[in-house]
């Protein structure tokens, strides 16, 4: 059972290192599928905003990583 | 298939992997040393097999599963794991967290073994079942990789192949240097990897949203550039900010 945990636990955490990130990542996913879909903007509209968003994110992931917590 | 889409697959999958086989050849190879090659044996056969069944049970299901929703579903993972990856390396890079050290690995396992050098049956078991998880978690960490890599475009066998070279290349320089394999810059590596991962974690997941990336494939290498930027200006900017703070 402890193993079965671990293994979950390890599962997750490939994907969620930092939960912020996660999330935002999972946001601007969410914010490009409902542009593209339900809105009918430009698809490669959408993926511009995909890819500047990923690259925004990271930079600004690392960087509050960066800042002493407080 | 285009020969570069494959070899993208191969060398994705292969450098991604090789982190994850030295990492579990490295707790592998601390099991061995402390007691014996025999638990640590075991301990990979049964990992190994237990490995090959949850590959057996993903392979069929993923075949039933439209194209659309495979892509979207392991972009978006291959997104945040590149991601993930990508900030630590980047942190790293810049000095704000420590390197991670195979050397130090080896040694948090050598200790755990040294403290309980008084049960020897139990430790056996303990060896054994600590080569079974390493192999197991770094195992499935392989599998993700190769079906990430792969299952968006029927690239499985370039993929699976390059993960395999991994294996094999890892198994060759152990057997070669029977040590940690510390000399592996882990950090670039790993920096590379993040790259990778999260160019096609974009790309997938535009794919599956329905967009039409320009250049297709050779879109891949443009985001991959950008993230390779975006990295080393992270990491840039946190050496400075982490330094302003010091």
């Amino acid at each position: 059972m402890t193993m079965l945990k671990e293994l979950a636990a390890e599962l997750i955490g490939m994907f969620v290192v930092e939960r912020r990130l996660t999330i935002s990542v999972l946001a601007i996913v969410a914010m490009v599928a409902s542009l593209v879909d339900f809105i009918g903007v430009a698809p490669l509209l959408g993926g511009a905003a995909l890819l500047l968003g990923s690259l925004t994110l990271l930079v600004e992931s690392v960087l509050r990583g960066a800042r002493p917590p407080g | 298939m285009a020969w570069s889409t494959a070899l993208t697959a191969v060398s994705a999958a292969f450098l991604a992997s090789l982190v994850e086989v030295v990492e579990a050849f490295t707790i592998v190879l601390a099991v061995a040393t402390l007691r014996g090659w025999r638990p640590a044996a075991i301990g990979t056969t049964v990992g190994l097999t237990a490995l090959a069944g949850v590959v057996l049970l993903l392979g069929p299901l993923l075949a039933r599963v439209p194209i659309t929703s495979l892509q979207l579903t392991i972009g978006v993972l291959l997104l945040l794991f590149g991601l993930g990856w990508l900030r630590k390396a980047s942190l790293r890079a810049a000095g704000v967290i420590p390197l991670h050290d195979e050397e130090a690995i080896f040694a948090e396992t050598a200790q755990l073994g040294s403290q309980q050098q008084r049960v020897h049956r139990s430790l056996q078991w303990v060896a054994g079942i600590t080569a079974l998880k390493a192999v197991l978690l770094e195992g499935l960490e392989v599998v993700f990789i190769v079906i990430a890599v792969g299952a968006g475009r029927g690239l499985l066998l370039p993929a699976s192949l390059g993960a395999l070279a991994a294996c094999a290349l890892v198994l060759a320089a152990g057997a070669a240097v029977h040590r940690p394999l510390s000399r592996v810059p882990e950090n670039t590596l790993k920096f590379g990897v993040g790259v990778m991962l999260s160019a096609f974690g974009v790309f997938w997941t535009g794919e599956g949203l329905g967009i039409p990336w320009p250049g297709q494939d050779l879109a891949l290498l443009l985001f991959a550039s950008l993230f390779l930027a975006a990295g080393l200006l992270g990491s840039s900017l946190a050496r400075k900010l982490s330094l302003g703070f010091a």
